[in-house]
């Protein structure tokens, strides 16, 4: 009995401990993905110290699986008072219920690229703030055109010319290894896949769904075309490496740095990686090619500041993602390019390797909001995949997606 | 009677613990969102579901395959370790290591060693000569499964072999005398003594590695998600998917209740199979 009684006073002091540091207005819970905790603590420093007895405390994310993750926090009930989540994840979530509007968390919002407010925005209303912004565009190896007999300086514009060059790269080298062309993916979440074909149906007249997300339009020749023209890499030329559907961005890139592969598509947050896994790689980033005569086109990306409705601390999240989106933290945080044009005179935007980026976000366009998006992407996936197994063509594949994203955009 | 008031809360808690979820998730697979009752409109929508017999089939093809291989392969390593032999010891502490390693840590290790790229066995079957080009082990769409279904024989037959050893160490010593004086060879041991010995420990066995197949979600997910085009989606996975994936949570109730029959009658058969004779006095 003794012993009992004991637990159970230790029980009470821990308890009423648990209570002391939950007392309200102390702790803020910020989801930080992996890749800028270092920064985010750093900034986390900097808040606590402007707000005495306020507590940041950290919980770092991974990629992998994080929209699933962050979608059951935000219907838990008890989700963190702070999270960064994609700009396309944001319409989605707000049209569930699940977020808090910031109208008022931000004054001057002619500082913000327009398209990344207009990605927040649903209903009149701003959801997120966005403090990051990328686009991809085409990474290659100066060295291995050279080697192949192409000239790195008159990287190929068009889908045609990329085709010549992909197919010339595909070869075994001086050393006696394979090498590959040009890396797609066809594994992984499913953005990875969405990213690198939505803007080709783009630049080739198509989308995924209609404009006013009424019907699939996958299922239309331009975006049927663009999706053969994806899958072709694997399947008719085998210029991308026999990985592929396993791959993700990130096993591309690996692939990339190894010097196996010489083209691949990405976003500026690969630069430093490559250079630091393989400084010797001559690398060169080129824009994405067009069809013949096409103009260029491709996915704004990026993530935004979300506070969730059910919040603990809702007044002290917003005071934090006020300080966060101020210009010379909006600068220092973002892993690419910062959505205030102000921020962008930053002298770490200046790195020459940049210029394409730079040029590419004059063609970013935003994903389309539905809220059923999520599930769209991932039908639309699981037949790209069907196209790069070689299971059906590519026209077939798109005509049975469309008949389940036609059901996911009519259901309430 | 007097007993009764003292397991009531351990009963309650019992009750909490595996009646409301089941009993739950049957409520939920005959509601829609708004938690109006509508019948089996949720079971003819999973049934209707493009993916359902894909991952019905899966599933079968997944464990049928696991089941053979982890039996056989863990009776001979059973026999075998059961044997007078040097290194005894350490051979069968060494044997159960599959086993013993989290299963997330022992796919998360699989899946580098078999990625078609960067992986050490293509690495070794291309350097070594065996092959030429690389084997997309987890890619080609007709080895994927075959693959994960290694991987889940490596995982378990470890399992399989222990509860082998333990049978046969009870089978006395009297029988293989007899035997030996009858003039029985090795294979005639194994198969009028040692299987007939230890065939209840095998039925129980298999009875365990079914209802865990059924269940396995760990490896598969963590090495393909069900990939590459729902090559290896099999039900449990399934329903993760749509649960927290689609959040279409009504439907995922459905899958479940008739997954949770389906093995019902996979397991009922596999009983009235084996088991039943086994209770016959």
């Amino acid at each position: 009995m003794i012993r009992v009684a004991r637990l159970a006073a230790v029980g009470a002091l821990a308890a009423s401990l648990a209570c002391a540091s939950a007392e309200p207005g102390r702790e803020i819970v910020w989801w930080t993905p992996s890749w800028g905790q270092a920064r985010a603590e750093v900034l986390a420093d900097k808040f606590e110290a402007a707000h005495p007895g306020v507590t940041v405390k950290l919980e770092v994310t991974v990629a992998d699986g994080l929209p699933t993750r962050i979608q059951t926090a935000l219907r838990s009930g008890s989700p963190p008072d702070l999270i960064e989540a994609q700009h396309a994840w944001v319409v989605p979530y707000a049209q569930a219920n699940l977020l808090q509007p910031l109208d008022d968390v931000i004054e001057d919002r002619g500082d913000f690229l327009p398209a990344s407010l207009e990605y927040d925005t649903w209903d009149g209303r701003l959801w997120a703030i966005p403090f990051r912004i990328e686009t991809h565009a085409l990474f290659y190896n100066r060295r291995m055109f050279r080697e192949a007999g192409l000239d790195p300086d008159t990287p190929p514009q068009t889908w045609p010319a990329l085709v010549d060059a992909a197919k010339t790269l595909t070869r075994t080298n001086s050393a006696g290894r394979r090498q590959y062309g040009y890396a797609i993916t066809g594994g992984g979440e499913v953005g990875n896949t969405l990213f690198r074909t939505l803007p080709l149906m783009w630049m080739n007249g198509g989308d995924i769904v209609s404009a006013d997300l009424s019907r699939a339009t996958v299922n239309a020749r331009p975006a049927v075309e663009a999706v053969t023209f994806y899958a072709d890499m694997l399947t008719r030329h085998k210029v991308s490496p026999p990985s592929t559907l396993q791959d993700d961005g990130l096993a591309i890139r690996r692939l990339f740095v190894a010097e196996s592969v010489a083209m691949y598509q990405s976003g500026p947050f690969d630069i430093a990686p490559i250079r630091r896994e393989n400084p010797a790689l001559d690398l060169g980033v080129m824009m994405l090619p067009t069809p013949t005569g096409g103009e260029p086109a491709v996915a704004l990306g990026g993530w935004s500041f979300i506070v969730p409705k059910d919040a603990k601390q809702p007044g002290l999240a917003r005071s934090l993602v006020r300080f966060l989106a101020e210009s010379e933290n909006m600068g220092y945080f973002t892993d690419t390019f910062p959505a205030r044009r102000s921020a962008m005179a930053l002298p770490r935007f200046a790195d020459p390797i940049l210029e394409n980026f730079k040029k590419m976000l004059t063609y970013a366009r935003r994903l389309p909001a539905h809220k059923n998006w999520l599930q769209i992407v991932q039908v639309y996936f699981d037949h790209v995949q069907r196209v790069l197994v070689g299971d059906v063509p590519a026209e077939r594949a798109m005509n049975e997606a469309a008949i389940e994203i036609d059901r996911l955009l009519a259901s309430p | 009677m007097t007993g009764v008031p003292f397991v009531l809360p351990a009963l309650a808690v019992l009750a909490l613990l595996i009646l409301f979820p089941v009993i739950y998730t049957g409520v939920l697979s005959v509601t829609n969102e708004q938690g109006v009752f509508v019948g089996l409109a949720n079971y003819r929508a999973v049934a209707e579901g493009r993916l359902t017999a894909t991952a019905v089939w899966n599933t079968v093809y997944f464990v049928g395959g696991s089941i053979v291989f982890q039996v056989v392969l863990g009776t001979l390593a059973g026999i075998f370790l059961n044997q007078q032999f040097r290194g005894r010891a350490v051979l069968r502490s060494l044997a159960l290591i599959p086993w013993v390693v989290p299963g997330i840590v022992a796919a998360t290790m699989w899946a580098w060693m078999l990625h078609t790229e960067f992986g050490i066995v293509n690495h070794l079957l291309t350097s070594g000569g065996v092959v030429d080009r690389s084997v997309g082990w987890l890619t080609d769409p007709d080895i994927v499964m075959p693959a994960l279904i290694a991987i889940n024989v490596w995982k378990l037959f470890p399992f399989v072999a222990l509860m082998v050893l333990a049978g046969l160490q009870t089978v006395p010593h009297e029988l293989y005398e007899s035997a030996r004086v009858d003039g029985a060879s090795f294979g005639d041991e194994i198969r009028h003594v040692m299987l007939p010995q230890i065939r209840p420990v095998l039925v129980s066995v298999t009875l365990l590695l079914m209802i865990w197949g059924l269940n396995a979600i760990t490896i598969i997910y963590t090495i393909t998600r069900g990939g590459p085009a729902n090559r290896t989606l099999v039900l449990p996975i399934y329903i993760y998917r749509q649960a927290f994936e689609a959040f279409a949570f009504h439907q995922a109730a459905a899958l479940s209740a008739m997954f949770f029959v389906f093995s019902l009658v996979l397991v009922w058969l596999y009983l009235h199979a084996f088991a039943a004779q086994e209770g016959r006095p």
